[in-house]
């Protein structure tokens, strides 16, 4: 496998001189950001810090179009909660999960309740950031960056990526399962990574003579897509091969299912996405950060059937992908993480659906937690002047605890502050900020 | 264009029908660069910089675009799906300028009915909705108006996953193809009232006492004048003022039994669009970008066009897509000016696109990549394999699957088709669309000079020199990454 550089030389200041910042499509011009493409990457030396020792492993479930909140952690006892939500509450209440007195989970976040029981999941409540915006692709934007002030480009993920690992040469460090394009989370303009959609399928039709040609075809590629293309073509072939011997070891110890009862088809392939990550997880390729996504969570319309529907695939997924690390021996090793660009409105509209809302909670899942709820739950009746939920917690805090405290990556240089601490691990590895 | 002669001799050599490409040809390449060198223009200061690697001075593709006859190619590939040889003798003939002309002033040609569309409930497969787009990709006389809709389709998007009706979906298609070349004031219209739109963005089930926001927020920032110049209020009161419309009629019901389940599945004699019931809609003032008084649809939709942001947003967009990767904002402003002059008037839009010393300046050569419909459409089409089953099929691992956009926003572009995954789904797109050839591939004398302008990095030209038939030397071609950009 060639890792050579050769014309695609660039410095990482060079190329932001040159004003090469590519635009981010469709959502991204919306958004007003320019986003960077993940490689030019190979293309860079970058001094780097000594790869980072533990052999922890984040994963990361982006639950994309606005998850909501209160359908997700229930309120039991706010009489308010009827008032805002006519058509949506009933059963959402009596049917949800209990935790305590004063919340419950979605009713079918079976499983996920199961894990909570024995400790292994955290709650944090209420989270967002200041000044809110309900744009899907701007806050998708914030969150993927760790930026609500809009100037960060590379992703959270991605300068993690960048500046804790060496992901040159090791493309498989970070890895976006079940998805076609680069996740922004992942993005950075140092960092090279993976992107599988399925693994039945990838690879060359036409095997090692297609995959010498293209090789010795897409080596010094000119062009301000050059070396993208060039990398992109080295991190396939390697990843080919790392995944020959990784399918021919691993068992799934659980079952695995996208079969599953929606109102609206997926695009995803939850499933099969976390059976992926748990292949690369329990046969030792390296992973490090995985990424992926589950859509269908903006509810705006006919949101009652829609949000079980989804709650219930999330858990049957997320309860299969523990439960093979786990019979793998690998559940300490890994901490399950869901987000989403923001909650939804509190009080419903004509269309039995919630639009676009703030704060929200998120789920931290996997043996290295301390279970609990942490944070703080919004208040139903002082809500902002949009009608939204206020946050109480940063969702860099959460971001902070995930790399200092699992990965032992230098959280304020990552995320450019320090923030309060939400101290949701069972033994972090390392002093957070 | 240099190539042609040593491009003639390497096809002449084309002895040997084997398919693939042996691991030893692939491997030998470097020493055929010699070759190579000759067959190609080469980039300038390449070698140079292969000897003395320098901080910041990547290579780049040389600009053929000095030649009008490799601007015309430039234009062609931007707004059509490759050119057979009549095709581009008859562009090149005509001259840069006349083909402008042409793309804009020609009447597209509608598709073919798809018979399947009347199914009650729109209940047909959207493979069948995919297939029935790309076969008039494949074979249409105006290709630009395919381009230019599925631009639109981008643009104005809506998911057949969630409007739930395959032919809102078609209709949807029809009505934008129509429209793609008109004006935005009525595209807005248009596109407001659409059922397909309707549906997906929520606007058919909002009323004004309790209204839904989907579409009165993505109307503003992904439709006309992006984040950041509307307020959260604004969107709450446009939410207000376009409540009521629902979707049409059925003209009647069938009953419908599938998988022991009994359906009654509306009907309807032909295309029809959203209609307004004066009931669900709100009566009263709203507050809206800046103006107070009572406000309909149309009213919404000409506020919203008295914003300067939305000529400079659309023109943003649609210099993005056509000419260059970040394009110049002097350049952008210069377009949202004439468009707005023009009252919106796509036409005057697109000739100033193309007319522009933007459009064919070296820093555009090549600085787009296809996407996945528009490199498949054109390799297949090259090959004179049309196979539109086998591109609806790949699309997804590239990232493209026609009416299932990946959200609201549409289709991501240029270095979002660029990864691990969609690099491997386009070449092994080739391998397949290569194996539907069962006869004699087209002749290849030329295929480096219309499909890759005679522009080639020096691995491609090698590759192609050293490769042992015709059947690797299309796989080269339509594999590179040249092929790719656009």
């Amino acid at each position: 496998m060639s890792r050579e550089i050769g014309i695609n030389q660039l410095k990482r200041r060079d190329f932001l001189k040159a004003g090469l910042v590519f635009g981010a499509g469709a959502a991204g011009l919306a958004a007003g950001y320019a986003a960077v493409p993940d490689a030019f990457a190979r293309a860079v030396y970058a001094a780097k810090r000594e790869g980072l020792t533990n052999d922890n492993i984040l994963v990361m479930i982006q639950l994309a179009g606005g998850n909501d909140g209160l359908r997700t952690v229930v309120p039991l006892a706010e009489p308010a909660l009827h008032d805002l939500r006519p058509k949506l509450s009933g059963p959402m209440v009596s049917q949800a999960l209990p935790l305590n007195d004063r919340f419950g989970l979605n009713h079918n976040l079976g499983a996920i309740k199961g894990l909570w029981d024995k400790g292994r999941v955290a709650i944090v409540q209420g989270v967002g950031y200041p000044n809110p915006t309900f744009s899907h692709f701007e806050s998708i934007r914030i969150w993927e960056t760790g930026d609500p002030t809009r100037r960060q480009v590379d992703g959270w993920l991605g300068r993690t990526l960048a500046s804790a690992y060496d992901s040159n040469g090791h493309p498989l460090t970070g890895c976006a399962c079940g998805a076609t394009d680069v996740p922004g989370a992942l993005r950075d303009l140092q960092a090279t990574m993976t992107v599988i959609q399925n693994q039945k399928t990838f690879g060359f039709t036409g095997g090692s003579e297609v995959e010498a040609a293209v090789g010795a075809l897409y080596k010094g590629t000119p062009g301000i897509y050059g070396a993208l293309f060039d990398t992109a073509i080295a991190t396939a072939t390697e990843t080919m091969s790392t995944l020959r011997t990784s399918a021919a070891t691993y068992q799934p110890m659980a079952d695995y299912t996208d079969k599953v009862q929606l109102v609206y088809s997926s695009k995803n392939q939850l499933a099969a996405a976390l059976q992926l990550a748990a292949e690369l997880i329990v046969t030792g390729t390296g992973v490090k950060l995985l990424h992926v996504t589950l859509g269908g969570f903006d509810t705006h319309y006919t949101e009652l059937n829609r949000h079980d529907d989804l709650m219930g695939y999330l858990d049957s997924a997320v309860g299969a992908f523990y439960q093979d690390l786990a019979a793998h021996g690998m559940a300490d090793k890994v901490l399950i993480a869901t987000w989403s660009e923001f909650g939804r409105r509190p009080k419903e509209n004509a269309s039995g659906g919630t639009d676009h809302g703030a704060a929200a909670p998120l789920l931290l899942i996997g043996d290295p937690v301390k279970g609990g709820l942490y944070g703080e739950a919004p208040s139903l009746t002082a809500l902002d002047g949009s009608g939204n939920l206020k946050y109480a917690v940063d969702f860099r805090s959460v971001y902070q605890e995930i790399l200092g405290g699992h990965l032992g990556a230098g959280s304020s240089q990552i995320l450019g502050a320090s923030f309060d601490r939400v101290p949701f691990l069972k033994a972090p590895v390392a002093a957070t900020v | 264009m240099s190539v042609a002669p040593s491009q003639e001799k390497a096809g002449s050599a084309d002895l040997q029908v084997r398919r693939g490409i042996t691991r030893r040809q692939a491997l030998a390449t470097a020493l055929a660069a010699g070759v190579g060198v000759g067959a190609v223009r080469l980039l300038g200061g390449s070698m140079q910089n292969l000897a003395r690697p320098k901080a910041g001075s990547a290579t780049d593709w040389i600009s053929p675009l000095g030649s009008e006859s490799a601007r015309v190619m430039h234009l062609l590939r931007r707004t059509s799906f490759g050119s057979t040889p009549a095709q581009l003798e008859s562009a090149l003939a005509d001259g840069f300028n006349r083909t402008v002309d042409r793309l804009i002033e020609t009447k597209p040609v509608e598709p073919p009915q798809l018979a399947a569309a009347s199914a009650p409930g729109g209940r047909f497969a959207v493979a069948q909705l995919q297939q029935w787009w790309v076969d008039h990709m494949l074979r249409t006389a105006t290709p630009f108006a395919e381009r230019i809709t599925l631009f639109w389709h981008g643009h104005f998007t809506s998911d057949y996953r969630k409007a739930g009706d395959n032919t809102f979906m078609y209709w949807q298609n029809l009505t934008w193809r129509r429209m793609s070349m008109t004006d935005l004031r009525s595209m807005l219209m248009q596109v407001t009232i659409d059922p397909a739109m309707l549906r997906y963005l929520d606007l058919a089930t909002s009323t004004g006492q309790s209204p839904n926001e989907n579409y009165s927020r993505e109307l503003m920032e992904l439709f006309t004048m992006g984040p950041g110049n509307y307020t959260e209020d604004d969107v709450r009161q446009s939410a207000k003022a376009l409540a009521g419309w629902q979707v049409p009629q059925p003209d009647s019901f069938a009953t419908v039994t599938t998988n022991n389940v009994t359906r009654r599945l509306p009907v309807y004699s032909g295309q029809k669009s959203g209609v307004f019931n004066p009931r669900r809609a709100f009566k009263g003032d709203v507050s809206y970008l800046g103006s107070t008084g009572p406000l309909d649809t149309q009213g919404v939709i000409d506020r919203i066009l008295a914003q300067p942001a939305t000529a400079q947003f659309i023109a943003a967009k649609v210099a993005q897509h056509f000419v260059s990767v970040q394009p110049d904002a002097a350049f952008v402003t210069s377009l949202a000016d004439a468009f707005r002059r023009s009252k919106y008037d796509m036409k005057t839009l697109m000739r100033a696109v193309f007319a522009s010393s933007h459009f064919t300046a070296p820093q555009s050569y090549r600085t787009l990549v296809k996407s996945p419909i528009e490199f498949m459409v054109h390799a297949v089409r090259a090959l004179g394999v049309p196979n539109s089953k086998l591109i609806v099929a790949a699309g997804s691992g590239m990232g493209q699957s026609l009416f299932d956009p990946p959200d609201v926003g549409g289709w991501p572009n240029n270095e979002s088709w660029i990864s691990s995954n969609t690099v491997v789904e386009r070449v092994n797109f080739v391998t397949s669309a290569l194996s539907q050839v069962k006869t004699a591939l087209p002749t290849m004398s030329d295929a480096a000079r219309v499909h890759l302008d005679g522009v080639l990095s020096p691995q491609t030209a090698s590759l192609l020199n050293q490769a042992a038939d015709a059947r690797a030397r299309w796989f080269i071609t339509l594999a590179s990454p040249e092929f790719q950009l656009k």
